[in-house]
């Protein structure tokens, strides 16, 4: 039996449900009683209780794309600051894909410290040590652009339902936009202008993210801004 | 202060409250931009300000606990939150007063989702009126929910005590002055399960059981305050730019 409507704000303590539901995240269970355990949203579909969290840190899980900037080099590769409790740890074999020897090769000149590199959560052990990989295409150390942070929790919303919102911003502002869940987004453009246009458009969606209709508004206030620029002139 | 003649007159007490009633509560959530939760709370003439930071990496490593996180509280008083001005700087009772406070807080939290890390509770006190205890952990589990940290319940805190022969509800700096006990609880209020109880002074065993009655019930208005607070915060705001 549930006791709240779907999409309620509910705070930790509050009692959910009763009976076997699932639980997915925000909530814990007592006996046959399923309480919410943070403030936030409640996504109820099916079977399934979710509480979608409005605040918090990001905690690294397998199989998330995230952007790490290098705070450390050792011997045989990088710890990477993941904007989270946690670092993370990048090998330099799993950024270059291949065996590398440590005796003949100097790994500085791969990454260094303050880089930044996109990569993905190999692993997660339970002490909370996390692997990174970044040899695929389109990962790995980031040239030019402009590095941002948001609430990690807000980053669903900056992606959309199947990447419409960015899709929305990338078509708009014609700036390349590439998201990590820990709560960082590089962006590229020809443009500063645009750059910062995007900008913007990200901190509208930091503020609203618990608004609907939202792309539609960002897409508005992304046209807005490029109707003004193009006024400016330039290119 | 002098001391009055009559803390209670005619069944009220000299601020004009009922033996049962609590000081006027005022609870603000996230006010501060660069804390990753907060809360400001008023209880009468009490004024609390509690940021709260993590979970984070743990300086110095050393304690780091491998299986879980570490709350860390410190509870400070600001060197003008009372008459004469406060020596700045932890002293006997403030750090006494952090402990009772963490070990009030550390049994709602999921610490162990979060191994290694640290979350760090900061209650200043601004402004104080007897009752500051009970008042900044009030305050601390709201900034913790506002943090985004998993709880099992917020802990709600208030103090009860005998003024004059009477037990009263959230007593204020003259009735801790002179009235003859002073009882602090902190309790989880779903489960009514105590997680701070000291006493100054004494009761009897049939007092004891009418101040923790009495206590419960003041709880349970505070809890209800710092839901109200939460869902304010989180309240989905008008749309447009």
């Amino acid at each position: 039996m549930l006791h709240i409507q779907n999409r309620e704000l509910v705070v930790p303590g509050q009692l959910i449900a009763e009976g076997g539901y699932f639980i997915r995240e925000g909530a814990f269970r007592e006996g046959d009683r399923i309480y919410a355990s943070i403030v936030g949203l409640a996504d109820l579909r099916g079977q399934n209780i979710r509480i979608i969290p409005l605040q918090g840190r990001y905690i690294p899980k397998r199989g998330d794309a995230v952007i790490g900037v290098v705070i450390d080099v050792h011997r045989s590769g990088w710890i990477l600051d993941l904007n989270s409790p946690y670092v993370g740890n990048l090998f330099v074999s799993d950024l270059l894909q291949r065996k590398v020897d440590l005796l003949m090769e100097d790994i500085s000149q791969y990454l260094s410290m303050g880089d930044v590199v996109m990569a993905n959560v190999k692993d997660v052990n339970e002490l909370m040590r996390v692997q990174l990989e970044a040899g695929e295409a389109g990962m790995g150390k980031v040239t030019g652009g402009k590095l941002m942070e948001l609430t990690p929790t807000k980053i669903p919303r900056v992606i959309g339902r199947k990447g419409s919102m960015i899709a929305a911003m990338q078509n708009a502002s014609g700036c390349q936009i590439k998201v990590g869940q820990n709560g960082r987004v590089m962006i590229w453009g020809d443009d500063p202008r645009m750059v910062n246009a995007v900008v913007e458009a990200l901190l509208m969606i930091e503020r609203e993210a618990h608004t609907s209709g939202l792309t539609d508004r960002v897409r508005l206030m992304l046209e807005n801004i490029i109707e003004k620029i193009k006024l400016e002139g330039g290119t | 202060m002098k001391k009055p003649e009559k803390l209670i007159i005619d069944g009220k007490r000299l601020d004009g409250r009922t033996p049962d009633e609590l000081r006027p509560l005022k609870i603000q959530a996230g006010l501060l931009k660069r804390a990753d939760g907060s809360a400001y709370v008023e209880l009468g003439e009490n004024k609390v300000l509690v940021a709260v930071y993590g979970p984070r990496e743990m300086h110095p490593r050393h304690l780091q606990q491998p299986d879980t996180a570490v709350l860390r509280c410190r509870y400070n008083m600001a060197p003008f939150s009372v008459d004469e001005r406060k020596r700045p700087g932890p002293d006997r009772r403030s750090v006494e007063i952090s402990k009772v406070t963490r070990e009030a807080i550390e049994p709602v939290v999921f610490l162990e989702l979060y191994p290694k890390s640290v979350i760090d509770v900061f209650i200043e006190i601004l402004q104080a009126d007897a009752g500051t205890r009970t008042t900044g952990i009030t305050a601390a589990s709201v900034a913790l929910a506002d943090a985004g940290v998993p709880m099992r319940d917020l802990i709600s805190a208030a103090a009860v005590g005998k003024v004059d022969g009477t037990i009263v509800l959230d007593l204020n700096k003259q009735e801790d002055n002179w009235g003859t006990s002073d009882m602090p609880i902190a309790l989880m209020p779903r489960k009514k399960l105590i997680t701070l109880l000291q006493m100054d002074g004494h009761f009897t065993a049939e007092e004891f059981k009418n101040a923790l009655a009495l206590a419960f019930k003041g709880c349970e208005q505070i809890y209800e305050a710092q839901k109200q607070a939460l869902r304010e915060r989180y309240s989905i705001k008008p749309e447009g730019e």
